[in-house]
């Protein structure tokens, strides 16, 4: 039922966002009317990180904007990301802060279910026409058709690269555009001693963006969308077929796949030890904060397409916000934050901060990016179905300790197939209902 | 049982003053309570969730499961075999590695062999370390990127596995893990060695005994209270295993043992009950063995 919501909304077109754009421009306009009554008081916010991050100086950046502009006070405090996440359904039952950092989906829509969330409707309305349509459908609960994330930002997950190394190996990424290319690519790659594809899977996340493409490339946006959501079976010849292109990149993956996480995987970039890396470009901050001229060399191209019936039309692209807190002392002065984050003036003093993200609101000037990131806009505009990543587009109970698992077995022992197919497929049935 | 009753009457008629029944009220009553509150309260709470699915949010949303989350467990989950295997793993790698190495060693130390207070020191150091510091710092030594790998001249890229190679990384975690116990047993043997009264092996090494009978003949028995307390550890430390490995691999059940199952299930991103059944699970594993094992001592010491 609401998968279906989900589907037809995700379905819908970020580049395409100027028609729906258009609907909402006059709501924006009706809304401006309405007048503005004035938030106050302290509001306490999550940096996801530790204070030393390049991400954590960008956060508080913005909210030392908010206080200028508001005279509202912030009170930031850093806690680890990964602990947040785990605990975020105990920490919003106590006493959490008012706003704080998040991710649109799953995450999102089935807190906001169970009543932890606020509804910051009001604040995406204010918005208006600056966010696309497909934007707020994206960070739309399907149960309620409310929002309870403020969308900022967004990112895509593609083959990222160093320029220099592919120059230095006489390879062009950019002119892949079927499998066998792909394969080749690596093939030249792992030749000149490199790691053809870069892979870490210790975290038991990382490779379910390899996944997710494949299986958007063989199989299409839909047939993925209704996998993970269990309209599909796992045991189906096309989940077997996404798995066997898996295997075949393994031969050109670092023997240390299952010894890495994500950071290992930045790093085989960072020095230059890799040619190809399936991920999602926020790692690009990294680059940056390590040097320019690195970040200047990062690179990114759309995954090639394999089934020519659904070409390159999809792709993972995730979309952040900002969450408010409904248990928090001040909800509403955690809405208005999570407005000014999603507002053109939140964004540049994001941008001034070095952040190298993308921007949904249309207010921002997109032809001040840099190159990177107009590539990354590229690269999102030649997808037409965007999906949000595997852990965001199914159950919480689902994806981490089953489809990881699953993933990294496969990846230890690709000879297992059958067997571990099965038993996703078994532990999907056994799941009670939501 | 006739002297036992008697002693009973007799005890029970060495009256208290008032003062003294308040203080014992409040010295056994307050722990009590609070072991009650904070340990057994949660503990039934733990058990009864496991037969009901629940997403860990609102009360009223717990729906009764039956035994659907132990089936799913034993039937459906293959990595839960995983876990029990590293757990078994564990139990007998300190049972019949680390603790025996421990007991050896605190034996030779005992007898003051030449360099006895370098070795002391040297096995006694891990011991003052956490698990999840241990798991820091061989994590640090080993992983791509580390110190090892650095020193072997081994880069990002062509690191050689050990974390995810999966021939060899029971072993290295077992090492790892061992480093720490084996100076923790011989710390507490060393401290029951020297209650051991000296006549005794001198007696016996008058009688003639060589120094492995003396060890299992006089030694061994008169340390039973202390060998009670190892057995207990060594069962309990290899089955609530968790920070070390949770150092190295995070809530992905990449090497799986079963509290990392409970925490994965209980704090993830998706709570779910199989987390309490495999909480549930562990806590039978834990208690089976050791009260088995207690009864049995005491059977022993009634007779």
């Amino acid at each position: 039922m609401s998968e279906a919501n989900n589907g037809i909304s995700r379905r819908s077109v970020l580049k395409g966002a100027a028609i729906g754009g258009a609907g909402l421009v006059a709501g924006g306009s009706l809304l401006a009317g309405c007048g503005k009554k004035k938030v106050a008081g302290d509001v306490h916010y999550t940096i996801r990180g530790n204070l030393s991050d390049a991400g954590a100086k960008i956060n508080i950046a913005v909210n030392d904007a908010y206080t200028k502009k508001t005279g509202n006070k912030v009170i930031s405090q850093a806690v680890n990301s990964d602990d947040f996440q785990n605990n975020f359904v105990q920490i919003m039952q106590g006493t959490p802060d008012d706003a704080f950092g998040w991710m649109a989906g799953w995450r999102t829509n089935s807190r906001a279910d169970a009543g932890l969330l606020a509804d910051v409707s009001d604040q995406v309305k204010a918005l208006g026409s600056s966010l696309s349509a497909a934007a707020i459908q994206g960070a739309t609960n399907p149960t309620d058709g409310k929002q309870y994330i403020v969308p900022t930002t967004y990112y895509p997950w593609g083959l990222h690269y160093r320029k220099s190394t592919m120059t230095e190996l006489g390879l062009n990424p950019e002119s892949i555009a079927t499998w066998d290319d792909l394969i080749k690519l690596c093939e030249a790659t792992k030749k000149k001693g490199l790691v053809g594809y870069a892979l870490g899977d210790k975290g038991g996340w990382e490779a379910m963006g390899t996944f997710d493409i494949l299986n958007m490339r063989l199989n299409g946006y839909q047939f993925h969308i209704d996998l993970l959501n269990g309209k599909e079976k796992w045991t189906d010849a096309k989940v077997v077929d996404v798995f066997t292109h898996m295997g075949q990149l393994i031969p050109y993956m670092n023997k240390n796949v299952l010894d890495i996480s994500w950071d290992g995987m930045r790093d085989l970039l960072l020095q230059k030890k890799c040619g190809a890396m399936m991920m999602g470009s926020w790692f690009a901050t990294d680059f940056k904060a390590k040097s320019q001229a690195d970040y200047d060399d990062l690179w990114i191209v759309p995954f090639p397409e394999i089934n020519p019936e659904h070409g390159i039309d999809s792709i993972d692209a995730p979309l952040d916000g900002i969450s408010v807190a409904k248990n928090g002392k001040n909800p509403e002065g955690g809405a208005d934050l999570a407005q000014f984050w999603g507002s053109k003036e939140g964004i540049d003093a994001a941008v001034a901060a070095g952040d190298t993200n993308i921007y949904i609101s249309s207010d921002f000037d997109t032809t001040s990016y840099d190159a990177f990131n107009k590539q990354k806009l590229a690269v999102l505009g030649a997808a037409k179905n965007i999906g949000f990543f595997l852990d965001r587009d199914t159950r919480g109970d689902f994806a981490g300790p089953v489809v990881g698992p699953a993933i990294q077995s496969f990846l230890k022992n690709p000879k297992d197939l059958t067997k571990i197919l099965d038993n996703t497929q078994a532990q999907w049935d056994a799941l009670p209902a939501l | 049982m006739k002297t036992a009753a008697v002693n009973k009457k007799v005890r029970s008629r060495r009256s208290l003053s008032r003062n003294d029944r308040l203080t014992l009220a409040a010295f056994i009553g307050i722990p009590t309570l609070m072991q009650i509150i904070f340990l057994w309260l949660p503990a039934l709470i733990t058990i009864v969730l496991s037969f009901t699915y629940w997403n860990g949010i609102n009360v009223s949303d717990i729906k009764w499961a039956g035994l659907a989350n132990y089936k799913n467990i034993f039937f459906g989950t293959p990595v839960f075999y995983d876990a029990l295997k590293n757990n078994i793993i564990w139990l007998l790698w300190f049972t019949f590695l680390a603790t025996p190495l421990g007991i050896l060693l605190a034996y030779q130390i005992d007898r003051k062999i030449k360099g006895h207070k370098i070795y002391e020191t040297i096995f006694y150091i891990p011991v003052v370390l956490s698990l999840a510091i241990i798991g820091i710092i061989w994590n640090f030594m080993l992983q791509p990127g580390g110190f090892v790998q650095g020193v072997m001249g081994r880069d990002i890229g062509n690191a050689v596995s050990i974390w995810g190679n999966y021939s060899i990384n029971t072993y290295v975690i077992m090492g790892v893990a061992s480093w720490r116990h084996i100076g923790y047993i011989m710390l507490l043997y060393l401290a029951g060695l020297k209650s051991v009264d000296p006549s005794l092996r001198e007696a016996s090494a008058i009688d003639g005994a060589t120094e492995w009978q003396t060890f299992r003949k006089i030694v061994l028995p008169t340390m039973r209270p202390v060998n009670i307390i190892i057995v207990v550890i060594t069962i309990i430390e290899s089955l609530r295993a968790f920070d070390l490995v949770y150092i190295i691999y995070g809530t992905s059940t990449a090497w799986p043992l079963l509290n990392i199952l409970v925490f994965q299930n209980f704090a993830g991103q998706g709570i779910s009950m199989k987390g309490a059944a495999y909480a549930v699970i562990l806590l039978v594993l834990c208690i089976g063995p050791i009260l088995l094992y207690l009864r049995n001592v005491f059977k022993e010491d009634l007779k």
